[in-house]
Parts: C-alpha cells; sequence; structure tokens
C-alpha cells in the first residue's frame, strides 16, 4: 500500500509541476526529426519511438501522460517514430556525459550501497562487476547526490569545457551545459560541423578529452644523446594543448606528491626520496627548461610514469559509451529526474564555476509534507540543510520530501 | 566520406604541369573539356598514347609493389592528363573490385610522394579542393616543425583509417583552438587517404554497359593477361557469412575488424593477429581465414597461410594464441569504445561467450 501511496504522491506533484511550469520544458532543435522516449509511473517500460512536429505537442503530452523520465534522441531521423533500422539516421548533436558514478570519490562509501538482486548480498560504496558471494551481475543500487560528490563532477566539467574551448575551438555559446538533476552534467553541441562525424571520429573526441591512448613521447618528451651524455627534454608549461597539459598535471603532481604517491608509479625508492628532497629545485626548474635533467638517476621511463599521473589528473573523465554511441537517448532538460524530484537544468557555459546544483535544480518553493523516514545522510536544498534522519517522523518542505521519496528513502504518512 | 571535388575557378597557382602531377584535380576536367576529348576517340589512332598510358597506369598499379603508378616530369602534359579519366573508364570496364582498390591505391600512394616535395602553397590548393580548411602555419614547438594548420573536423574525417596508429590519434597531435598542426608529409598522407576514396568512388562497374566496346575489349584483354595478378575473392559476401559466423555475437572490436577484412580495407599487424586468433579459438576453419583476408589489397596467399597457421599451432611453436585482453587492444587503439557488456569484461573471447551463453540460456 505504502508503495502504491508514495507512487501517487510522487506523479501528483509532477503533474502540478508540469501544469504550472510546462514552458520551461526545453524543445530540443528540429524537434521533428528527433525520437522522444518516457517512462512512466504506472508501468515500469519504456515507451520509445514517439515523435512530435511541434513545441506545443511534445509539452502537451508531458503534461497529460506525466512521465517519470522524459527523453530525446541525441540524433537526427528521417522518419523518428520507424524501427531503429529503417528511421534514416541524419546526425547527431555531439554529447557528453559526466556522472559521479565514474568518478571515484572518498565519500562514495558512505552514501552509496548495493543489494544483489540474486543473494540479497549488500555492500557499500562502488558497486562491483560481480556479487562477490554469488557471482551474478544484477543489483539494486542506491546512489546519493551528494555535495562532495557533486563538486568532483562539477571539476571534471570543467576540465571539460577547457578542452572543448582551448583545443577544441568551440565557441562558450556552442557549449550547452545541464545539470542532470541526479548526480552529474550533460554537455551537449549541436553545431552543424559535428553532426555528421561517424562513431571512429567521436572516440577520438572522447579520446583526447580523457587523454586515451597518449604517448607522451609524441608530445615533446625526448632524450638526446651526445657524446656519452643525455639531456632529456620535455614540454613546458606554456604550451599549447595536451603538451602543455602534461607539464602542468606534471607540476601539479610533484608540488604535492609523497614518496608513497612515487613508489606506487613504480620509481624506486632512492630516486623517489631523491625527486622530495628536490622538491624546490624540481619545482623552480620550470622557469627554465623544466626538471627533465634535475634528477640524475630519472631517466626517459620514469618520467613518462610521472607525466601519464600528472595528466590523469588533467583529463576530464566522461562516460565514453555515450559519446560514440550515435543513437542515445538523453534526458530533456526542463523536466523532472524520476529518481530525484530535482530539475534538469540548462546553464551557459560560463556559469560553470558559480553554478549551484542543488539551488538551481530545485523544481518546488516551499510547502510542507510528513513523511517517515527510513534512513538518510544530511543533506541541502538551497540554504536550507536537512537531516540526517533515521526512523522518523519528519515535516518537510515539499522538495525535501519528494526527494526521499523519490529516492526510496521514505513514506508519506497521513 | 568526404569525396565531393570543388572547382574553385582559375587560381592561376596550378598549371597544367601540376595537372599532369595531380590529374583527379576537377581542373583536369576543365582541360579535357578545352581539348574537346570525348571517350570515343581514344580508340582513333592518333590518340593511340593515350590509351596506351590509360593501361600503362592500371599494369603498373598491378605489377608495382607496393603500388604506384609512375611519375615521368618529362612525358607529354596532355597524354598524363587524358589518360588519367580514360584509365578510370578502364577500370570501371573491368568490373573488377580487385583493381579498382589496387589502382586507386596506387594513384594515391603517387600524389602522396609527389605532394611530400611540393611547394606548401600548391599542398594547399590541392587540400582546399577536397574541401579542407587548412592554412600555412609554420611554427616550431620543441624540435618539431609544424608548416599547417587543418580544421580539426576535417582532420577527423580524412584520418578516418589511420586511427589505429598511435601517432594519428588526435590526442597525440597538437590541436590547438580547433586546428591540427600538421607536417608537410603528414598533410600528404591525409591527402593520399582523399584521394584513394575519390578514386575509388570514380570507377564505378556499373559504367560498364555504357563503355564503346573497343574499350571493353581491351579491358578484358587487360584482365587476362594480368589475371594471375588479380586476386579477386573467390566467394562473395554473402558467402562469407557462413552460419558459423555470428558476427552479431563478436565483440565491438572484432565486428570492426571483420567487417575491414570484408571490405578490403587495411588492417594493421596487431588487428589480424586478433582477428585471426579469436576466429580460430571459436572455432572457424583456417582456410576461410585465409579466403576472409584475400580481399585485401596487399593480401598475399602464402605469407596469410604461414601467419594463421602459426598462430593456430600447427607450426613453429607448438602453442597457441589467444586475442589480447582488452586493455591491450585499448592501447593499441582497435577498442571501438565499449558498449554495456564490455564494461563487465576483460577480454574479447569473453564477451562472445558470455553473449553466446545468454542466447542460448534466455530463450
Ligand atoms: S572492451 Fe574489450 S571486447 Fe569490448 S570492444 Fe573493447 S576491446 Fe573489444
Ligand atoms: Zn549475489
Ligand atoms: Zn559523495
Amino acid at each position: 500500500m505504502a508503495e502504491l501511496d508514495n507512487t501517487l504522491f510522487i506523479r501528483e506533484m509532477f503533474s502540478k509541476f508540469y501544469s504550472e511550469n510546462f514552458n520551461r520544458i526545453e524543445i530540443p532543435k528540429s524537434i521533428e526529426n528527433r525520437e522522444f522516449g518516457f517512462t512512466l509511473f504506472r508501468e515500469n517500460v519504456m515507451i520509445r519511438h514517439k515523435s512530435f512536429s511541434r513545441a506545443d505537442d511534445l509539452r502537451d503530452f508531458i503534461k497529460k501522460s506525466v512521465p517519470s523520465n522524459a527523453y530525446y534522441s541525441s540524433a537526427y531521423y528521417n522518419m523518428p517514430e520507424a524501427k531503429m533500422d529503417e528511421k534514416g539516421w541524419l546526425g547527431s548533436d555531439l554529447f557528453f556525459d559526466i556522472d559521479a558514478d565514474h568518478i571515484p570519490t572518498k565519500c562514495n562509501k558512505e552514501h552509496d550501497s548495493w543489494i544483489c538482486k540474486s543473494c540479497g548480498f549488500k555492500g557499500r560504496g562502488r558497486t562491483p562487476e560481480k556479487c562477490p558471494n554469488c557471482g551474478n551481475e544484477g543489483f539494486e543500487e542506491k546512489t546519493w547526490p551528494c555535495e562532495i560528490c557533486l563538486e568532483a563532477a562539477k571539476l571534471e566539467t570543467i576540465k571539460l569545457i577547457d578542452i572543448l574551448l582551448e583545443d577544441l575551438g568551440f565557441s562558450a555559446d556552442e557549449i550547452k551545459c545541464s545539470f542532470s538533476g541526479h548526480r552529474g552534467y550533460h554537455i551537449c553541441i549541436e553545431s552543424e560541423e559535428v553532426l555528421g562525424l561517424d562513431t571512429f571520429a567521436r572516440k577520438e573526441i572522447v579520446d583526447y578529452v580523457t587523454g586515451t591512448g597518449i604517448d607522451v613521447t609524441l608530445h615533446g618528451l625526448n632524450e638526446v644523446r651526445s657524446r656519452g651524455s643525455r639531456i632529456i627534454t620535455g614540454p613546458s608549461l606554456g604550451d599549447a594543448g595536451w603538451r602543455g597539459r602534461a607539464a602542468r598535471g606534471t607540476y601539479d603532481f610533484l608540488l604535492t606528491a609523497t614518496i608513497e604517491d612515487l613508489r606506487s608509479l613504480g620509481l624506486r625508492k632512492d630516486i623517489a626520496i631523491e625527486i622530495i628532497e628536490k622538491r624546490e629545485a624540481i619545482l623552480e626548474s620550470w622557469r627554465g627548461g623544466g626538471p627533465w635533467s634535475v634528477i640524475s638517476g630519472l631517466g626517459v621511463k620514469s618520467w613518462e610514469k610521472i607525466i601519464l599521473h600528472g595528466l590523469s589528473l588533467q583529463s576530464a573523465r566522461v562516460d565514453t559509451v555515450v559519446t560514440v554511441d550515435v543513437h542515445r537517448l538523453i534526458r530533456l532538460p526542463g523536466t523532472l529526474h524520476g529518481k530525484t524530484g530535482l530539475l534538469k537544468v540548462s546553464f551557459p557555459a560560463s556559469r560553470i564555476e558559480e553554478f549551484d546544483p542543488l539551488k538551481e535544480a530545485v523544481a518546488f518553493k516551499g510547502g510542507e509534507v510528513k513523511i517517515y523516514v527510513e534512513e538518510a545522510p544530511e543533506f541541502r536544498f538551497g540554504d536550507e540543510v536537512f537531516g540526517p534522519f533515521e526512523r522518523q517522523v519528519v515535516a518537510l518542505p515539499i522538495q525535501a520530501a519528494l526527494f526521499l521519496l523519490c529516492k526510496g528513502a521514505a513514506r508519506v504518512v497521513d | 566520406m568526404n569525396s565531393k571535388l570543388q572547382f574553385l575557378g582559375e587560381t592561376g597557382i596550378l598549371l597544367s604541369s601540376d595537372l599532369a602531377k595531380y590529374p583527379f584535380l576537377p581542373e583536369s576536367a576543365e582541360e579535357i573539356k578545352r581539348l574537346d576529348f570525348k571517350i570515343e576517340d581514344v580508340l582513333e589512332p592518333n590518340y593511340a598514347s593515350i590509351l596506351d598510358r590509360a593501361e600503362k597506369r592500371i599494369v603498373e598499379a598491378l605489377t608495382s609493389n607496393p603500388p604506384e603508378v609512375s611519375y615521368d616530369p618529362s612525358a607529354d602534359v596532355n597524354v598524363e592528363i587524358l589518360s588519367f579519366p580514360m584509365a578510370i573508364v578502364l577500370a570501371s570496364a573491368t568490373a573488377s573490385d580487385y583493381i579498382k582498390r589496387r589502382y586507386a591505391l596506387a594513384e594515391a600512394r603517387r600524389a602522396y610522394n609527389l605532394l611530400k616535395i611540393e611547394s606548401e602553397e600548391k599542398v594547399i590548393e590541392v587540400a582546399k579542393r577536397f574541401g579542407w580548411r587548412i592554412r600555412l602555419a609554420s611554427i616550431e614547438i620543441g624540435l618539431e616543425k609544424f608548416d599547417f594548420a587543418l580544421h580539426f573536423i576535417d582532420y577527423l574525417k580524412s584520418a578516418t583509417t589511420l586511427f589505429h596508429e598511435k601517432g594519428w590519434k588526435l590526442v597525440n597531435r597538437l590541436v590547438v583552438r580547433g586546428e591540427v598542426y600538421l607536417s608537410k608529409q603528414d598533410v600528404a598522407r591525409l591527402l593520399q587517404e582523399e584521394i584513394r576514396r575519390h578514386i575509388e568512388l570514380k570507377i564505378d562497374p556499373k559504367m560498364r554497359s555504357l563503355i564503346p566496346e573497343g574499350i571493353i575489349k581491351r579491358a578484358d584483354s587487360l584482365k587476362m593477361m594480368y589475371a594471375e595478378k588479380i586476386k579477386e575473392e573467390p566467394l562473395t559476401i554473402e558467402g562469407l557469412a557462413s552460419p558459423d559466423i555470428e558476427v552479431n555475437l563478436f565483440p565491438p572490436c572484432v565486428r570492426g575488424l571483420y567487417e575491414a577484412a570484408l571490405s578490403g580495407r587495411h588492417i594493421p599487424h596487431i588487428g589480424r593477429f586478433t582477428l585471426t586468433s579469436f576466429l580460430l579459438n571459436i572455432g572457424i576453419d583456417p582456410n576461410f581465414i585465409v579466403d576472409l583476408f584475400r580481399k585485401s589489397a596487399d593480401f598475399n596467399e602464402r605469407m596469410t597461410r604461414y601467419q594463421i597457421e602459426h598462430i593456430a599451432g600447427q607450426r613453429g611453436s607448438r602453442t597457441k594464441y589467444i586475442p589480447p585482453k582488452c586493455d591491450t587492444l585499448q592501447t593499441h587503439g582497435l577498442c571501438p569504445g565499449m558498449d554495456e557488456l564490455c564494461r563487465r569484461i576483460k577480454h574479447p573471447l569473453t564477451y562472445y561467450l558470455r553473449r553466446k551463453r545468454r542466447r542460448v540460456s534466455g530463450a
């Protein structure tokens, strides 16, 4: 019974939101060529292959059917309603997905958990590939849009935007940002010239932003031997592209590296100690030709390990699969996320630093709802902090209550 | 991919001696119009030199290794220009897929070797005919010198067949504000790919019915004379997709390599090794694998057979090889992005076995 009441309540809130805010639903470019998909509260299936020729038709549909999630295709099709192989692919936006699920944070042990669907075995932190108890692969996951995780996702987004602007030359206007409504950010580029790129070209772009397959010897790391002595050269801090990132990543890493950090890259102990002892000289050397020859025992191979680690700090962790898939369905901006009751909101790329997802994704202001909370860590919306709660009845503003209900951490009480 | 050539009007930069070097340029067509030349004419005695050179272009493609059409700076410019479209007609008339690919490659390699030593201005003129947004850059960073800056989208489109080589991956290039910085040699190499694709598209076996009888005869006797060199695949693509090969259960990496082999695209060594060892491990007959590779322009039956039998453990070492792990394939750029199942496995064979198992049990 309680399940049903929860769903009814959530649906009612979504319905209220859509009737009052249907203008916030963002209409994708060339709506008539997009495929739409929805999940409904009643059945747990996805309705796919829908299409709408006009913005009003889409908004009306959402208002009337009140989906728990609404998606559109990043692709443009000749016949978006046809079966997959008959749609007639015309092109696809260039899309990036950054999700806390793919970023290791220390706090995920505190707020994320999973339960094996086959044997009921439970654990905390990131979901394993296989159940350690029975070896099966299906899990019930609980994740939390915690502030630290959201910050981590934002940092990756900032790095991605930087690469898109500085290296790939997109303009800030072309880079459409949004908060997903749960644990991450989306970036979408709709410019004419990216639309026709095939999967292989998109793979190159995603490898570029993630630094996958990079070879630092192709970015300036070099050994020149002359008359018995060897000189190592490398990239400089001010260099463009991955060259400069290689240098800056190395600088950042060596700024705070410990002996253990260096040892874990496979460096010899005496070398690791020498690096730490000469840290000042190394950092100072960047003013000139860089640190490549400061430590006499440190050869090209070891530098390669250090630079590669530095690079990994500079790369943007995006979900590769999403970018290379030219038939992907994407949450529609201006709609509510069924797992949180938060809004997927768009914002200009220039605002990324100051953007506060837990304020701007709030869809409901005020109100008060009484709910029974099973368990919830402390959380925040706007300037208000709630919780932690454990097996208690509380009265919360609509958004906070809706959030816990969507998360399955609470139930409505009369 | 992007093979529509653009005629940019009289620029004055490209002379007819340049068109003799790069006869695939749209300006050549203008030149042909000016000379008022028609296909039928070629059968007349005073045009014999053109048909002869056209035939020689194809013969050179078939007999040189690696394939390359010759360039003779002292050759008659008009003959050089006119013999190119004639060779296209002749190649179309043979209706041979092998000749088409081999000839396109040979012309493209000829152009590459000429472009490598061409002036920057002319390289840019040629590149612009392919719609490239390219400009002179001339900067030095570290020990490297870059002569050109090319829009990265144009780079991605033209380099599409080269990404499996580490040095051609976008991430290993200097990319600044939407442009990839390149040396002249790099640009020449990318143009080689564009030219090859362009010529392959021009050679159209369906044209055969429109070609004058006399030329068809020349094409047929050419085919007969070089039958030894022409490695036409005995099996059709449908024939190759034998019921034992469940391509839809292959992981994305192997599927890509398999399709590349079917269409005769170049596959790097590690890719061949991966495909061969994968197919052998799922129980495919070695003879079938030899036939699969037969399509490729640089096919060598003895070598291929040797490699396959070596991998299968029939020769030399008795160990049977298995395909590389996912992370090895990833570092070699052979993993085209993962799908959901890929994320849960570490080896392409596991992917296949899971799929197979699931299909059997999930009925
Ligand atoms: S993850 Fe492994 S199996 Fe999947 S495509 Fe990549 S290399 Fe192949
Ligand atoms: Zn289990
Ligand atoms: Zn967290």
